[in-house]
């Protein structure tokens, strides 16, 4: 149905700009290679699609005038996720334009601020893309040449922004937030699942996930599931054997 | 949906910060490997995590890299951690920089401080949340009442600030330890500097100058207290009638209509439609013989008289003959006494007392003895305007005696007999070109100021003290 595609899109989106954001504290710090700059392109590229997708899908959804009261204040829920992203993910790209600016890579005497970060970015930059391993394909001038294309993106961003706030009649202050204060410490469930009363999962590994979650973190959860079970099996063996 | 534009409308007072700018250039130079701050490693339980450095390195580079002593570097060094440049390791609610061996670190460019873009409540609100995850739901005291206030009026965001929180923690945990370790003391600190805790000042700690349009503001007294000065003042003006006025000016229109050049062509030629400056030369201060509107200027009011200096030497020229200068050679003293230098004032005070003034002095004026009383307790301690009162006496005199009889006079009558007319210009096409060929600089105004104080000298020494005696004399001798 409309609803769960949008949702999963929805989480989608947000994993980009959580992962961009983390992308982009780390521009201009030791941390910051032609790698990183390459990531930051390709993630907000992804970000970009994802955006116009979820715009085209939930447009669609809120012009349609024949929906119930009910489904129109989820749709209209789901509406505020999806400009409260896209803000954090302009706000974000409008300072990675500026730090890319301040601090090219490409220059003689290259003086990038002595953080303390030096791990590079690879496994956010994965988690962003859904992939297992990141590809660096990228020339060596990105730096200077992708400056403009983020510039273009920005106002592309921006036009967006305009229009939808122009098409879409939503009163955001009128939405309902789902969840409760302090919901954080609660799961680690997505979007789709609203019910507040699930397991608590301790947050330092991500034992059991909810359907709703992408696909890496079903293999990872498979694994640690067999490797459980196989040292299960080899303790239990050692306590008959003693 | 945010309300989104670059001028920002909500009135927030904050400060401009020129500074940011010079700061961040100052953080990149301490970059350099050869000549910027040196870096330890600071260890922690397992990890070890590079670029730390102590404050006394940081206050060492400072005051040799721009040539202060150690108090100012130390300054500096605590605003560079009040803006949030570097913060500390160890205790990080205190942005001071200590110059011992405490550990600093540099922040990231994305948490240096902007001017224009406050770090916004939602990016906040998603940093509480992801603490309390961190933390397990304890958050500190003031933490957790920000908490509780977002939740309040940001709720429509909530599920969004949820969703970001988590998984921002998700992507933060893909990283290396050592790097989560700093990310979470550069957000932390970062926080610190824009929404300081109770007790830590901080740089960017602007209170928004919000006025809540629901509270009144009390007036003061004060307030108060002027307007009704003012209005009193107001009411105590004397008013004219308009009908008066306005006759006024319709009378001084009519007066000095002929003598406007705007209105009626000036005789010879206006110069600057001209260029012959014929008009300027017959109306110099120190010419022979003044033209006709000139004399008849002075005629309207003795202020006219007074203010060309023609008039005033032809005046002149009238008092020696009746033996009463002195009152002109009072005001023109009050005068130089206004329009003088500070410093010769308190002898030129002296002076026209002596001359003028004194009981028995050689050139002694007629003013009332409360005017006199006033003046001479005022040239105890002289300003300027101490001979005001004194000066407007004696020109009321001169104006309602003096004038009237200057006019009917001889010498008036002859110099209007003598006063030239002179022939208006008709200057064809090429003679005008002509003119405008022959153009010269006038007199240098230094040049006329010598002559004028050559003339003053000689004046000064020509009146000198007229004693009163040899004057009596002389008026008794002639009758």
């Amino acid at each position: 149905m409309g609803k769960d595609e949008c949702k999963t899109m929805l989480d989608a989106l947000n994993k980009v700009t959580a992962c961009y954001r983390h992308l982009v504290i780390a521009l201009g710090s030791t941390s910051d290679s032609q790698n990183l700059r390459e990531e930051l392109k390709k993630t907000r590229k992804k970000a970009q699609e994802l955006a116009v997708a979820n715009r085209t899908k939930l447009t669609a959804l809120l012009k349609d005038k024949s929906i119930s009261k009910d489904d129109r204040a989820e749709y209209e829920r789901l509406w505020v996720l999806f400009t409260s992203s896209m803000d954090l993910l302009e706000v974000d790209m409008k300072r990675s334009l500026e730090i890319g600016q301040d601090f090219p890579l490409k220059v003689p005497t290259r003086h990038l601020i002595q953080t303390g970060m030096t791990g590079s970015t690879t496994t956010v930059a994965a988690r962003a893309m859904s992939v297992q391993n990141m590809k660096y394909e990228a020339d060596a001038n990105i730096d200077t040449v992708d400056l403009k294309e983020l510039e273009t993106e920005i106002a592309q961003v921006d036009q967006m922004m305009e229009e939808m706030e122009m098409k879409v009649q939503v009163a955001p202050w009128a939405v309902e937030a789902k969840q409760e204060a302090g919901a954080e410490l609660k799961s680690t469930v997505s979007v789709g699942n609203s019910s507040v009363g699930v397991i608590s999962i301790c947050e330092e590994e991500p034992k059991e996930t909810v359907e709703g979650e992408s696909g890496m973190m079903k293999v990872l959860a498979g694994i640690i599931f067999t490797a459980v079970l196989l040292i299960a099996g080899i303790l239990g063996y050692l306590v008959i054997n003693l | 949906m945010t309300i989104r534009s670059d001028r920002d409308h909500g009135q927030h007072y904050r400060p401009r910060m020129s500074c940011l700018k010079k700061l961040e250039a100052i953080v990149v130079q301490m970059q350099d490997p050869s000549t910027g701050v040196k870096g330890s490693e600071q260890k922690l339980n397992v990890t070890t995590i590079p670029h730390a450095i102590a404050g006394q390195d940081i206050v060492a580079w400072i005051s040799k890299h721009m040539n202060m002593d150690n108090d100012e570097a130390q300054a500096f060094g605590t605003m560079l951690a009040a803006f949030g440049y570097i913060y500390p390791l160890q205790d990080h609610k205190k942005l001071v920089l200590r110059p011992d061996g405490s550990l600093y670190r540099f922040q990231t460019p994305y948490f240096w401080p902007v001017q224009k873009s406050k770090a916004e409540d939602t990016d906040y609100a998603i940093y509480l949340a992801k603490r309390n995850i961190r933390k397990k739901g304890v958050l500190d005291a003031h933490e957790q009442e920000e908490y509780n206030k977002l939740h309040n009026w940001m709720n429509h965001k909530w599920d969004f600030i949820v969703m970001q929180a988590k998984e921002q923690y998700q992507a933060g945990k893909t990283r290396q330890k050592a790097d989560r370790v700093v990310f979470d003391c550069q957000e932390r600190a970062y926080w610190i500097v824009q929404r300081p805790p109770p007790q830590t000042h901080s740089a960017m700690d602007v209170l928004d100058r919000h006025i809540d349009p629901n509270t009144e503001e009390k007036k003061p007294y004060d307030y108060y207290r002027r307007i009704i000065i003012y209005t009193q003042q107001a009411v105590m003006r004397s008013r004219v009638k308009s009908t008066v006025s306005l006759g006024a000016l319709v009378k001084y229109m009519a007066t000095f209509m002929n003598h406007d050049p705007f209105l009626v062509p000036c005789l010879p030629s206006n110069p600057w439609l001209t260029d012959d400056d014929s008009y300027w030369e017959l109306n110099m201060a120190d010419v022979e013989v003044p033209t006709k509107m000139r004399v008849e200027r002075w005629s309207f009011s003795f202020y006219e008289l007074l203010n060309d200096p023609r008039g005033r030497s032809d005046f002149k020229i009238f008092l020696k003959k009746e033996f009463s200068g002195e009152n002109l050679a009072f005001w023109e003293a009050a005068e130089e006494l206004k329009w003088g230098t500070g410093a010769s004032m308190s002898e030129k005070a002296e002076h026209i007392f002596k001359t003028f003034l004194a009981p028995g002095a050689p050139r002694w004026i007629n003013i009332d003895g409360r005017t006199m009383g006033i003046t001479v307790k005022g040239l105890e301690h002289p300003h300027r305007y101490v001979l005001d009162g004194a000066q407007t006496h004696i020109f009321m005199l001169m104006k309602k005696d003096t004038f009237y009889r200057y006019l009917k006079s001889p010498v008036y009558k002859e110099i209007q007999k003598k006063a030239i007319s002179p022939v208006p210009h008709s200057f064809s096409d090429t003679q005008l070109q002509q003119n405008t060929r022959n153009r010269r600089l006038s007199i240098s105004p230094i040049i006329t100021w010598q002559k004028e104080q050559e003339e003053k000298a000689k004046a000064e020494a020509a009146a000198g003290p007229i004693d009163i005696k040899k004057l009596m004399a002389s008026k008794l001798d002639r009758k």
